[in-house]
C-alpha cells in the first residue's frame, strides 16, 4: 500500500518531484529570512549597546522599537 | 488612525501576527498536505499527476496576486508618495519571484507526464516567464540603484509596463491557441472543478498565503529595524 503511493501510478517521480521542490526551496528562503533578520536585530541592539547611558535612555524613550527588541532579547537572555 | 500606523505599533502588531501565523501553520499545512496526496482523489485523464495542482496552481496565482499588489502600491506611491508602499514592495518582491518560479517550475514538472515535453514557447508558458524576468529587474532596481528617489522612480516604471503583462498572462489561453489547459475556476461563472478537487486546493492555497504573509512580515520587520538603526546613528 506505502508503495503504490509512493508510486503514484507511475506519476510518483514528477508529483514528489514537484511537492520536494516546492517545501525545499521555501523552507530555504523561510530560514535566509530569518537569518537576516536575526542579524539586523542584534546589529540594532549591538549599536543600542555601544551607546553612551544618556544616549541610550534617550533612544528608548523616543523609539518603541528599540524598547521592545531590548524587552524580547532580554526574555530570551 | 494615523498614530495608530506608526512604525512603533506597527512593528508591535507584526510580532503579534508573525507569532499566530506559526502558531497555525503547521496545522494548516499538515491539512492541506493530507488532502492534496491522499484524500483527493486522481484525474480521470491525468491520473494522479493532478496532485501537482495543489502546489502549482497555488504558486502561479500568488506570483500574479504579488505582481499586481506590487504595481497598485507603485503608482499609488507614485502620486502620493507615501513611503510604506515603498517598504512593503520592497518587502513582497521576492515572495512574488519564488512563487513565480515555482509555478514555472512545477508546471514543467506536470507537463512532460501531461503534454510529453517539459517546455514549450506556448502562450502561457512565455507569458509567465516574463512575468518572472520582470519581478528580476525590479528586485535588480533595489540591488543596483542607491538613491531612494531613483529607486521608487525607475522600480515603478518597471512595475507599471511588467502590469501590462498580466491580462496577457490571463487571458493567454483564450486569445491564442495553447497547450495550457484554460482556467477551472472562475470567480463570475460557473467552475469546472469538482469540489473534491476544489477541497484541497484551497486549503493548499491558505497554507501558501500564510506562508507568503510570514516571510512578508518579516521582510518588512526587518525593513523597519533597518530604519530604526539609521536613526539610532543620527542620536
Amino acid at each position: 500500500m506505502i508503495i503504490e503511493f509512493i508510486a503514484m501510478n507511475g506519476y510518483g517521480l514528477y508529483v514528489w518531484l514537484s511537492f520536494s521542490t516546492v517545501f525545499i526551496s521555501c523552507a530555504l528562503f523561510y530560514l535566509k529570512t530569518k537569518k537576516t533578520l536575526k542579524k539586523y536585530e542584534n546589529d540594532f541592539l549591538a549599536e543600542l549597546h555601544n551607546l553612551s547611558k544618556n544616549e541610550k535612555n534617550k533612544a528608548l524613550e523616543t523609539s518603541k522599537v528599540a524598547q521592545q527588541l531590548l524587552a524580547t532579547n532580554s526574555k530570551m537572555n | 488612525m494615523f498614530k495608530f500606523l506608526s512604525s512603533s505599533n506597527i512593528y508591535y502588531l507584526i510580532q503579534k501576527l508573525i507569532n499566530f501565523i506559526n502558531s497555525i501553520f503547521f496545522l494548516i499545512l499538515i491539512i492541506g498536505l493530507t488532502f492534496a496526496l491522499v484524500l483527493s482523489p486522481p484525474d480521470y485523464v491525468q491520473g494522479d499527476s493532478v496532485r501537482i495542482m495543489y502546489v502549482h496552481v497555488p504558486a502561479a496565482w500568488l506570483g500574479l496576486a504579488c505582481f499586481s499588489l506590487i504595481t497598485l502600491l507603485s503608482i499609488l506611491n507614485f502620486i502620493f508618495k507615501i513611503k510604506n508602499f515603498y517598504f512593503i514592495n520592497k518587502s513582497i518582491a521576492p515572495i512574488g519571484l519564488l512563487f513565480t518560479c515555482l509555478a514555472i517550475i512545477t508546471g514543467s514538472l506536470w507537463g512532460q507526464p501531461t503534454w510529453g515535453t517539459w517546455w514549450a514557447w506556448d502562450a502561457r508558458l512565455t507569458s509567465m516567464l516574463v512575468l518572472m524576468l520582470f519581478y528580476v529587474f525590479y528586485i535588480l532596481t533595489f540591488k543596483l540603484l542607491h538613491r531612494e528617489e531613483l529607486i521608487v522612480k525607475v522600480s515603478s516604471i518597471v512595475a507599471i509596463i511588467g502590469s501590462i503583462n498580466l491580462p496577457i498572462i490571463k487571458y493567454s489561453v483564450e486569445w491564442w491557441a495553447t497547450l495550457h489547459q484554460p482556467a477551472s475556476i472562475k470567480i463570475v461563472g460557473s467552475s469546472s472543478i469538482h469540489p473534491a478537487m476544489l477541497l484541497p486546493l484551497l486549503v493548499m492555497l491558505l497554507v501558501f498565503l500564510l506562508y507568503g504573509a510570514l516571510i512578508f512580515l518579516m521582510k518588512y520587520k526587518t525593513e523597519i529595524i533597518r530604519i530604526k538603526k539609521k536613526n539610532i546613528k543620527r542620536i
